[in-house]
């Protein structure tokens, strides 16, 4: 779901790990495609008879796993906290989503029993599941579904990206289970967004105490305490409504904010299993057979990692500019020297492999000489010379990554001062518009609807704008409309490969290559990645680092 | 004696208040304020300033500071305005970490540089002293981020004895809880053990060419003897004021093992709390680590008072 | 005299004298600079002092000459010699992003050595001067400063540098060494007070007061010499420990703007487990570089302080 962007808490800290926003889907895996779509198409690690994260044997009930993540959280709260993809972990933890994405991309009624559209995808009716009462006895039903969606809708956080999806919210007459929601035109991926951030359901009592630390759901487990910072403890709910699960007695995450601290805590056994966005932790762990490696699937969308251009503000405004710096970046050396062997660069929105991506975008590619003219042509226009201000969080290798940018760029004549921000006013910068050239990471979704927020010309404009590059397209906004609203396959698929063709032509984002992300686990923590649906079908499980530790077990 | 001590206590009251108000100004000077990071992308000057207004922010600094202070005194520190958690919870959590650190790295530093320093005292400038000057400068080059990351790759890694990151609570266990404390008090005890070193070793020689040492190997005393028994104590002075200013400074000054070995210490918090503008949590922070500083080395200073009786005021 | 609050006693002065070594502080006698030259006395400062000396001065040269040098740019990315080895081409080799390391540690010591030595000579300027004052002249000013200096003292120090770079940007050396000096500055006050105070009521200050010095006279002539010693040593340690806290701000990304590197950037570079595994000669140069240098600056005030030990001069 779209995310809100400014309070991306990746890092806790001062962001020793890049990235900001994230739109988040609930992408899947693919199961034995553990092949991501960024990896060179390794295999993941040498088991015997096993695949990484699908666990050997029967269950056994039992036992508590402690799970290092990248980031901590600001809350509990849906509507007002930040929730990056350890926010969403936690949610999974605590909380269930209305729907659940499959394996094939296609999302799936899980805490409701039916996600029903009307003739025209303008109205969708929510059935929940009869039964299921929250961590404190109270009921699931249509009161609680309406007044949290209506919470969703007046938040800041949560309701801009709800505009338009969520316009009305209503209980079905005579139905205790049933709501039924009114979109302010047709929305063809709703289901999706039901199994994004707003689609967790809360307890009255939290709804109502609009409590950040005292998360009341219906999830598998429940909060036993937590200390920012240092740990979250929760232990199993005796009365879920999947019964049978989950398997273990409770699960300790520990957010470790450092890339590198959380591979050693890995390797030491101080955590069981842990989720990275670091190549160098893949390569490290790769062939190493006490480890199992499960990395993004190929359904959906993968986050990207790119450089975000200001398209409203001088030099990066100036089209031919933006031309220049994407010509001028050899993006396979820089995936080379930072991607560890296993990154590989992507040069558009959608990972190969998708529909939506179309066989040539246009996207400009590496030729310095191009990239040199178009500097010459451009400089007069902006005093002589092109001058750049190019920033990315404090992160190791980030920081090394945009030296080596500012290098390539210099080389076009281009002059670029590199700089470092911490992440809260690096993301209030990009909200803001207070910047030119940032390095990101984004766009991970299970349909490229959810990522409509970010992308749209609509939400360009204002003081507060989410849509960080502020590029105004019309073609852009027509293609991301017929995406939205169109429910023939054919046609979106179309829609979205000129979504990627306009971006390729505008350059508000100069793609470099999918994120490396990965959730490793050492032998003890059996079944990670295998949740499998209330229909019997398998979950699309770990993508862009969200967990759900629902099918774990523990070895021992 | 009693005056003496009565003075030292108001003077301690005097700087804890000037503390306050500093750690309250610069505070406020931070730029931007947290409505921004709060609201997020609601914020409109409208709803900030409703929500300044909620947060008490909107009226003037110095009624601000009296709302502060007052609300100390009945035990309120106030709360983060993101995460909503207490100051006090959260000091409840970062000071046994900033305790156990200091103490362990400490007494592992002293422990390394009094018996080195004696050593070295009784034999000056000859092999031994040389070699162990020399090293202990290599100490002192020796940060704790290298420090840290080379002794987790070692014995957290490769030997897997302790753990690489956490904080085990002494309710989980004196072992586990000692295992994670280790390598981060190490780190920590490295740069100390020069400064330690070199004070004793010099307060020896000094005092082994005073007049009474003298008296005292003429009478047939062993020079181990006069060492432990004579010189020892009047020794140790500059060790302990040395002491007592690292002590203070590493409440704050551990934030890069803190960072590096995921311990929500004080400096951690503190440094994240800036970043975030939480001005409560900054001030609560600040304020304690600098009254936890002043009344260590009031401390210390008392001690050196009874300890030497070259100090004594009447 | 009045109380202060202090962390040092106030006849002895363990935290100054301890650190400077046998300075006579116990009882010895006042120094006297030597009338005849350095060479003359005691066979001169030995070997192993002028070693040190001349690796100094040729530390300094490199860092103050680096642009004129042949040697490669530091920042100039090659690709295609990423990770290499010392070679004759690279003579410490180069790092990650295929630059020059002996390059770079010549233009981060630059940065090193200046803020460094700045912040700590701008340090006993300011707060030695003051010391000196407050230890001689105790009265209200003394008190005062006393417990400015303590406050300051007491107060993180981190807080103080985090809050004035977020309204100073963007981080400068000269503005990263002016906040260093605000935090050497009490430190260094605290210290040469504290000697200060140990020697002002010697029986030779009261002699030469008795004879009717004036108060500049005795300050430089009789105060100053036993002073500096102490100042000195303790400076020392001031310098290794402030070179290393840069080095921690830029573990925090809140040192001088890229692309500078400082040696702490070189260092915090080369020290995350890839490149340590990769490549240790990233890591290891500046720290090599550090060490030399400080083990050769305490070489040097080591000698240097017992060739004008007081014990052996006579009255």
């Amino acid at each position: 779901m779209a995310d809100s962007a400014d309070r991306y808490d990746r890092r806790a800290f001062l962001a020793r790990g890049a990235t900001t926003a994230a739109a988040v889907g609930l992408a899947g895996v693919g199961l034995p495609s553990l092949l991501a779509a960024c990896g060179s198409g390794s295999p993941t690690t040498p088991h015997a008879s096993s695949t990484p994260g699908i666990g050997i044997g029967a269950p056994k009930r039992g036992g508590t796993v402690t799970i290092g993540l990248n980031s901590e959280i600001d809350g509990f709260l849906p509507s007002t906290s930040h929730f990056d993809n350890s926010g969403l972990t936690y949610a999974n933890t605590l909380f269930d989503t209305l729907t659940v994405v499959a394996a094939d991309g296609s999302a799936k009624p899980y805490l409701a029993s039916s996600v029903v559209p009307n003739s025209d995808m303008t109205a969708w009716t929510i059935t929940l599941r009869s039964g299921v009462t929250f961590h404190d006895g109270s009921p699931l039903n249509a009161d609680v579904l309406v007044a949290n969606l209506q919470a969703l809708q007046a938040s800041a956080l949560t309701g801009q990206a709800l505009r338009g999806v969520v316009d009305s919210v209503a209980k079905v007459p005579g139905n205790d289970l049933a709501v039924t929601v009114t979109c302010a035109e047709p929305i063809v991926a709703f289901p999706q967004y039901l199994a994004t951030q707003v689609g967790y359901v809360i307890g009255m009592a939290q709804l109502e105490s609009q409590s950040t630390t005292k998360p009341i759901g219906t999830g598998p487990f429940s909060l036993v305490e937590w200390v920012p910072n240092d740990h979250l403890t929760v232990t199993r709910n005796p009365h879920y409504w999947r019964s049978g699960l989950p398997y273990l007695d409770g699960l300790t995450y520990r957010p470790i904010s450092e890339d590198q601290s959380r591979e050693n805590s890995l390797r030491s056994a101080t955590i069981d299993l842990m989720v990275t966005r670091d190549p160098n932790a893949i390569r490290d762990l790769r062939g190493n057979a006490d480890y199992q490696l499960v990395l993004n699937p190929t359904v959906g969308q993968g986050d990207m990692d790119f450089v975000i251009l200001n398209t409203s503000v001088d030099p990066t405004s100036d089209i031919v500019v933006r031309q220049a710096l994407a010509h001028a970046i050899n993006v396979d050396e820089l995936v080379k020297l930072f991607g560890a062997g296993i990154a590989k660069p992507n040069l558009s929105l959608f990972p190969p492999g998708s529909p939506y991506r179309p066989a040539d975008n246009g996207y400009p590619t590496y030729d310095l000489a191009k990239a040199k003219q178009l500097v010459a042509q451009a400089a007069p226009n902006h005093g002589g010379t092109i001058k750049i201000a190019l920033a990315t969080i404090t992160d190791p290798r980030l920081l090394n990554e945009v030296q080596a940018i500012a290098s390539m760029w210099g080389l076009a004549g281009i002059q670029t001062t590199v700089s470092e921000i911490e992440q809260v006013t690096f993301i209030d910068n990009l909200v803001t518009g207070q910047f030119q050239a940032y390095t990101d990471e984004m766009f991970g979704a299970t349909d490229p609807d959810l990522n409509y927020v970010w992308l749209s010309p609509t939400t360009a404009n204002g003081a507060i704008a989410l849509n960080f590059a502020r590029n105004k397209d019309d073609a852009l906004e027509t293609a991301l409309q017929q995406g939205r609203t169109m429910s023939d396959q054919a046609v979106r698929v179309k829609a979205y490969q000129e979504v990627d063709k306009r971006l390729a032509q505008d350059l508000p984002y100069l793609w470099a290559s999918l994120a490396t992300w990965c959730s490793i686990g050492s032998d003890v923590v059996q079944n990670f990645n295998n949740l499998t649906l209330p229909d019997g079908s398998k979950a699309l499980g770990f993508s862009n680092g969200i967990l759900d530790p629902t099918p774990m077990w523990r070895k021992d | 004696m009693l005056r003496f001590t009565a003075s030292r206590l108001v003077q301690l009251v005097v700087i804890c208040f000037l503390i306050s108000v500093f750690a309250f100004l610069l505070v406020h000077l931070l730029p931007g304020n947290p409505a921004r990071t709060i609201l997020g992308p609601n914020y409109t000057p409208a709803n900030e300033a409703v929500l300044l207004k909620q947060l008490g922010l909107n009226k003037g600094l110095v009624a601000q500071y009296g709302t502060w202070v007052t609300n100390i005194f009945h035990g309120n520190l106030g709360a983060s305005f993101l995460t909503k958690q207490t100051v006090t919870g959260a000091l409840s959590v970062a000071v046994p970490i900033d305790l156990e650190l200091i103490v362990v790295s400490q007494v592992l530093a002293l422990l390394v540089a009094i018996p080195m320093a004696l050593f070295a005292a009784l034999r000056p400038n000859r092999a031994f002293d040389r070699v162990a000057t020399t090293s202990t400068f290599a100490m002192l080059s020796l940060p704790t981020f290298v420090a840290g990351p080379l002794l987790v790759l070692v014995f957290a890694v490769t030997l897997k004895w302790v753990p690489a990151t956490g904080f085990n609570r002494l309710s989980q266990g004196l072992g586990p809880n000692l295992k994670s404390v280790i390598l981060p008090s190490v780190a920590l005890a490295i740069g100390s053990v020069t400064v330690y070193y070199r004070l004793l070793r010099a307060d020896l020689i000094a005092t082994l060419q005073e007049d009474f040492v003298t008296m005292a190997r003429s009478k047939g005393l062993s020079t181990r003897y006069i060492l432990l028994r004579h010189v020892m104590r009047p020794s140790s002075f500059s060790l302990l004021a040395a002491a007592g200013i690292s002590i203070g400074t590493l409440f704050t000054g551990a934030f890069v093992v803190e960072i590096l070995f995921q311990l929500p210490g004080i400096g951690f918090q503190l440094v994240q709390a800036i970043y975030a503008n939480d001005y409560l949590v900054v001030q609560g922070m600040a304020l304690v680590a600098a009254v936890a500083f002043v009344v260590v080395n009031f401390g210390i200073d008392f001690l050196l008072t009874i300890l030497d009786p070259r100090v004594r005021r009447a | 005299m009045p109380d202060g609050p202090s962390t040092v006693t106030e006849t002895s002065s363990p935290l100054a004298t301890g650190i400077a070594g046998p300075v006579g502080g116990r009882g010895g006698v006042a120094a006297r600079l030597p009338a005849s030259g350095l060479l003359s006395r005691k066979g001169g400062l030995g070997l192993t002092f002028w070693i040190c000396a001349s690796w100094v001065v040729f530390m300094i040269l490199l860092a103050a000459l680096a642009s004129v040098l042949p040697i490669k740019a530091p920042n100039f990315q090659d690709y295609s010699a990423v990770n290499v080895g010392p070679t004759a081409h690279h003579l410490l080799g180069t790092d990650d992003l295929g630059r020059d390391l002996l390059s770079r540690v010549i233009f981060g010591s630059r940065v090193s050595l200046i803020i460094g030595f700045a912040p700590i000579l701008a340090g006993l300027v300011i707060g030695g001067f003051a010391g000196l004052l407050a230890g001689y002249r105790s009265g209200p000013a003394d008190t005062v400063l006393n417990a400015v200096s303590f406050v300051l003292l007491a107060f993180p120090a981190l807080l103080a540098i985090m809050v004035i770079e977020a309204f100073w940007k963007p981080v400068s050396l000269l503005k990263l060494t002016v906040m260093f000096t605000f935090v050497a500055s009490p430190l260094l006050f605290r210290v040469i007070r504290a000697t200060t105070l140990s020697f002002a009521s010697r029986e030779f200050v009261l002699a030469a007061r008795a004879t009717g010095a004036k108060t500049s006279r005795l300050l430089l002539r009789e105060l100053l010499p036993n002073v500096v010693p102490a100042a000195v040593s303790f400076a020392l340690i001031g310098v290794a420990i402030a070179i290393v806290l840069e080095g921690s701000l830029a573990f925090l990304g809140l040192s001088i703007g890229l692309p500078t590197s400082s040696l702490g950037n070189i260092i915090n570079d080369g020290v995350n487990s890839n490149n340590l595994q990769l490549n240790p000669f990233i890591a290891l140069w500046p720290s090599l570089y550090i060490f030399l240098l400080l083990t050769a600056l305490n070489l040097m005030a080591d000698r240097l302080r017992s060739y004008f030990d007081l014990r052996e001069v006579t009255l």
